[in-house]
């Protein structure tokens, strides 16, 4: 490394720099990372643009990451197959009877639409539809419908399966098999969470509660919704029992989606299936486009041992599992409020993984705390995904709904807090389920 | 001229639908062939779904340059409309050179690419290489058309991700 032209800062400052200045003249965060690693390409004389083009090949030729857009498409065949609509019939019968009943529901059908699809911006968007004009009917807040159906979809890439989980299995070579395990017991917690703040603010506000359902209403409700929630099972068994990868399952998971809203409730037709086809086709080649350009740029921070530098001065710090545990989701929360995740993966977690590492802190809960920190991050602004698209589906400027999502993003945090601290609430799943993927 | 991009427009759908759907068959494939006697475990599966999965990000990467699908961050205060205005030309000039930065060195990454052979199928490299400045050459294409246009469309759609 002695004969580089730039030394570590003055390529950090160039590449960050340039980054950051490119970002705010609202250049497309894809093209923003791949232009501000250009005039390093140039200039440095052992590298060449080559490098932008063998770093994407080699991020795009990944087995891994063809789950993204297998995830992406299982959730727009439940939206328009009537899967969800199933979903939130059985939500409604067990928890409609609860104060703020449709938030409830909000919520619990967001902890279904989790176990079956990876993707958070796909629970918002449509579940912004379903909720967001419901709940201001119904006398409901505007602001506290945008907020509850905007941290509520969060939640899909906590719960297993998970876009996020399995980048991070590709990027950082994780088990994707035990971070969906751990997983699980995080993404309920902070779905309680929810509740409870729902809870709170339907006392407060006095929001309308359903009549309770009876027996034989949420019996019917479930048998109806018992194939729909068979998916998660399939892909976490399956994938446990050995019988198909992550990427595997996720083609699973098209085919058993597929196979439900065409011929079991009968919902699709060839029309809504091409619909969705172009449309996941276009929503995650954007994002795994923003996937090539950030492997370059991380490739490049790597070239010039940049994270090494940063870290060695936290090393000096001395901090122990739980200290470099806030520290990480302190990056990672920090950097969610202006980069998508997938990138913040790819750049800040390989970054940070020697670190966690060098503390003894588990892969799996590394993962997890990494995670849940990129998926708060889609609802803090400026840039969250959540919030920008149920603000979008509301027609309101994304500040009319910041305060009451910050207000329940405190119980979250809380969460998240306690995931640091205790690590077993992530780790004590895989361990009982299979002990063999924590290695 | 605009019956020439919206004919691009819809061959790059179809492609982008097509894609998609080919990408679902060697998987399926290569999981069913575990499982049953009668179709054989072929090797080339996994590599023909990457390589499908290559294409499908540039071609659906072109489709975002068309509709802007492709995410940025505003975290500027709001300016007046003429400084706007003057960001917008800025940033739509940085992607066009990013664009012609693909299509120059894309070629000669095609070229680099012209007598290698993939490792299973043993098909031609090329095939693959050859979205980067196909692709490239679309882009300033589309953002070409975008400047020409009025600056009705000046908000992107920022709704691009699929996390």
């Amino acid at each position: 490394m002695t004969s580089s032209l730039l030394t570590p800062s003055m390529a950090a400052l160039v590449l960050f720099g340039g980054f950051f200045l490119l970002l705010a003249i609202r250049i497309p965060v894809a093209f923003s990372l791949g232009l501000a690693c250009l005039p390093v390409l140039l200039f440095e004389p052992r590298l060449s643009p080559m490098v932008l083009f063998n770093e994407m090949f080699k991020s795009y030729n990944s087995f891994i990451l063809l789950a993204v857009p297998f995830f992406l498409l299982t959730a727009n065949l439940m939206n328009s197959g009537g899967i969800t609509e199933r979903l939130m019939r059985l939500s409604r019968a067990l928890v409609g009877h609860f104060p703020g009943g449709l938030a409830q529901i909000n919520v619990i059908l967001s902890v279904f639409f989790a176990g079956i699809s990876g993707s958070s911006t796909a629970d918002a968007a449509s579940q912004g539809k379903l909720f967001i004009e419901a709940q201001v009917k119904e006398g409901y807040d505007l602001s506290f419908s945008i907020a509850i159906t905007a941290v509520s979809a969060v939640l899909a890439v906590i719960i297993p399966p998970s876009i996020l989980m399995v980048v991070w299995g590709g990027v950082i070579s994780t088990s994707i098999g035990a971070m969906y395990l751990a997983g699980i017991v995080p993404g309920l917690l902070i779905g309680l969470a929810q509740m409870a703040t729902v809870h709170a603010y339907a006392k407060k506000r006095n929001y309308p509660v359903y009549p309770r359902s009876n027996f034989t209403e949420i019996y019917k409700a479930a048998l109806m919704s018992i194939p729909a929630m068979l998916t998660p099972v399939i892909i976490v068994g399956g994938i446990l029992l050995g019988l198909f990868t992550a990427t595997e399952s996720a083609a699973v998971a098209v085919l058993y989606a597929a196979v439900l809203s065409m011929l079991f409730y009968r919902e699709m037709n060839w029309k809504t299936f091409i619909a969705a086809l172009i449309d996941t086709g276009k929503l995650s080649a954007v994002a795994l486009f923003c996937v090539g350009t950030a492997s370059v740029f991380g490739w490049l921070l790597a070239y010039y041992q940049i994270p090494k530098a940063l870290l060695s001065n936290v090393q000096t710090w001395g901090l122990g599992v739980i200290g470099v545990g806030l520290l990480i989701a302190v990056a990672f929360l920090i950097v969610g409020c202006f980069l998508d995740a997938i990138p913040a993966i790819i750049i800040v977690g390989t970054t940070l993984q020697p670190l966690a590492e060098s503390v003894g802190m588990h892969p799996v809960h590394f993962a997890i705390v990494g995670i849940v920190s990129l998926a708060f991050g889609l609802i803090t602004p400026p840039y969250g995904m959540c919030l920008m698209i149920s603000c979008a589906v509301a027609k309101v400027p994304l500040s009319f709904a910041i305060k009451d999502t910050m207000i329940m993003l405190i119980p979250m945090l809380v969460v998240l807090l306690a995931i640091i601290l205790f690590p077993d609430i992530v780790l004590f799943l895989p361990r009982l389920v299979s002990p063999e993927m924590l290695k | 001229m605009k019956k020439i991009l919206s004919l691009l427009d819809r061959l790059l759908h179809f492609l982008l639908g097509a894609t998609l759907l080919l990408l679902i068959v060697p998987v399926s494939l290569q999981i069913f062939s575990r499982f049953t006697a009668f179709i054989p475990r072929y090797m080339w599966t996994e590599e023909m779904s990457r390589f499908f999965f290559i294409w499908l990000v540039m071609l659906g990467a072109t489709l975002g340059v068309r509709e802007r699908l492709h995410f940025d961050v505003d975290f500027l205060p709001k300016l007046s409309a003429r400084a706007t205005h003057i960001l917008l030309r800025l940033s739509q000039t940085a992607m066009l050179i990013f664009s012609g930065v693909i299509v120059y060195w894309g070629i000669a990454f095609t070229k680099f690419g012209w007598n290698q052979t993939s490792e299973l199928a043993d098909m031609p490299m090329w095939w693959i290489f050859i979205a980067w400045p196909l692709c490239g050459f679309l882009w300033i294409v589309f953002i070409v058309d975008h400047m020409l246009s009025s600056s009705d469309a000046s908000e992107s759609a920022n709704q691009g991700s699929v996390i």
